[in-house]
């Protein structure tokens, strides 16, 4: 388990906007948190506020233009098995069976087959999926799918879990189940959790605290502590007052719609 | 039933689908293959002996029948198969390998892609078969004349095929690849040429028939001693009709067993992964 932060973080694009003429484009800028050890934090924003982007470097698969993200206090450069990543279009790789997927992080880190089989069956068993280790992922739904991308996540043990949207592609049903199922494992392993979502009910009903990223360049305009006790209900009055505040916070840039 | 269980309605309905179908299925498949050729064969001898055209012109099947067995008898029908597919096999091998890797290559970096695609795509529209004359000067009439050609075809129709294929790979299946820790080479083992697979493994079924048809010809041109195409053409020279028509018979049987057993072998492994890898 760990802790992630992230320290006056900036990123800039170069845009070609005609042959001669570039454009910087400022995605976000300055924005400084702090994600302690088994903390789940949601960071809300609509899309193309930038926040796809700060799971990406934080996931080591981008690189920032100012700033910094520490994971476990080491500065991140590189994708690396100290953080995992459950991506919204799952990213399974369909020449692999399910255990297989699963266990593809472990073969990375020069786990022996048996003891990765072991340790991959263990999770593919976590998040519901016993009897499925070997059917190939193009078969299995959506949500099924996802389950998938996040035992692959979670069987690498790492410091941190990077979840950017992952629920986005689901229909409304598989989503809310996704999100009951999430909250329970959550609840078992307790990892330190990064969430990203443009779903103000969802970030409430799983995180300890959201962040509001909003602005162009985005900053992190807004941050909330949920406090409700585990498992929540999602007709709690006080889940209401909270998406109240979200949406206002969120309402106070015009130039940002609720999705 | 807690959250964490899938549905378990959804879970059931998996069918399961025959790949194959058994032995009824292979029992129809074999009677559409068999039948068209077999209509074919009975219509030829026909024709051939009642047209009066001479057998030097159209042979009967019979005699194209008798003239492979004779040439089985001799045990030259074993040796020049056998130096025809020695000959096939060697290039194929050397070319894919070479092709893979070059294809890998220009497909992930875009330097590499920039550089070779231009020259890539020069020398695919000249055909193998022109070559020849080059292949001539530089290694005269040698077996090396025929080999070097088919490689050197084997391997732009495989880089071809395996820079489209790995390009077409879906950047998140990259992305993820990085993530969970294939970086570098093993990037390629792992990712790469899993995901581009199905069009690798067309880029090598075009690399064996076009190497197979090239290498006919090939046999006919240059002076080897033994091979399907050099008995052809010096059963031409003889004015043995029944030997040529042989001859052409066997190379098209050749070139449909290795497609059948490629197109079995190789792609039931590729099945597996459903011939596509978007998500």
């Amino acid at each position: 388990m760990g802790e992630l932060r992230v320290d006056r973080l900036g990123k800039a694009y170069t845009l070609r906007e005609s042959w001669n003429r570039m454009r910087e484009l400022n995605v976000f800028r300055d924005i400084s948190f702090t994600i302690r050890d088994s903390e789940f934090v949601s960071v809300i924003g609509t899309s193309g506020c930038g926040k796809s982007t700060l799971l990406s470097i934080a996931g080591g698969l981008s690189q920032p233009t100012s700033g910094e993200i520490l994971v476990d206090g080491r500065s991140v450069t590189q994708p690396g098995l100290d953080r995992g990543i459950v991506f919204q279009e799952f990213a399974l790789f369909p020449w692999l069976t399910v255990l297989g997927n699963v266990a593809f992080g472990l073969k990375s880190k020069g786990t022996p087959k048996a003891e990765r089989e072991r340790i991959a069956a263990h999770y593919v068993r976590l998040v519901g999926l016993g009897g499925f280790e070997h059917y190939h992922p193009h078969r299995p739904s959506g949500g099924m799918k996802q389950r998938v991308s996040l035992a692959r996540a979670l069987a690498i043990e790492p410091s941190v879990l990077l979840m950017d949207e992952p629920f986005g592609a689901l229909d409304a049903q598989t989503r809310e189940a996704m999100q009951n199922a999430l909250a329970e494992i959550w609840m078992k392993t307790r990892n330190t959790i990064m969430f990203i979502t443009h779903d103000i009910r969802e970030a409430i009903y799983l995180s300890d605290r959201v962040l509001v990223l909003s602005g162009r360049p985005a900053t992190v305009s807004f941050e909330l502590t949920v406090g409700l006790p585990r498992p929540r209900s999602r007709f709690d009055p006080v889940f209401q007052k909270l998406e109240s505040s979200l949406e206002a916070a969120i309402g106070h840039n015009p130039a940002l719609a609720a999705e | 039933m807690t959250a964490i269980d899938p549905d378990r309605r959804m879970a059931s309905a998996h069918e399961e689908i025959k790949i194959g179908g058994g032995f009824k299925a292979g029992l129809v498949n074999f009677t559409f293959l068999a039948a068209p050729i077999i209509a074919i064969l009975l219509l030829w001898e026909a024709v051939a002996r009642l047209s009066g055209m001479p057998a030097a012109l159209l042979p009967p099947v019979t005699m194209i029948f008798a003239a492979v067995i004779r040439l089985t008898e001799q045990g030259l029908l074993f040796g020049d198969v056998a130096s025809s597919l020695a000959r096939l096999f060697v290039s194929v091998i050397v070319g894919s390998v070479v092709g893979t890797a070059a294809g890998v290559v220009m497909g992930y970096f875009r330097f590499w892609e920039k550089t070779l695609s231009g020259p890539l795509n020069f020398l695919l529209a000249i055909p193998g078969t022109a070559m020849f004359p080059l292949s001539m000067i530089w290694f005269g009439l040698t077996e090396m004349a025929i080999i070097s050609i088919l490689i050197y075809e084997v391997a732009l129709t495989v880089t071809l095929n395996t820079w489209t294929g790995v390009k077409s790979v879906d950047n998140s299946l990259i992305r993820a690849g990085r993530a969970f820790g294939a970086n570098g080479i093993s990037l390629f083992w792992r990712v790469l040429i899993p995901g581009a697979l199905p069009s690798i493994i067309t880029g090598y079924r075009q690399a064996f028939s076009r190497c197979w048809r090239i290498l006919i010809v090939a046999e006919m041109l240059v002076s080897v001693t033994s091979g399907l195409g050099y008995r052809i053409y010096w059963g031409r020279e003889y004015f043995n009709s029944d030997v040529v028509y042989g001859g052409l018979l066997v190379v098209g049987i050749i070139g449909l067993l290795i497609e059948r057993v490629l197109l079995r072998g190789l792609e039931m492994a590729t099945i597996e992964r459903w011939g596509t890898v978007r998500e």
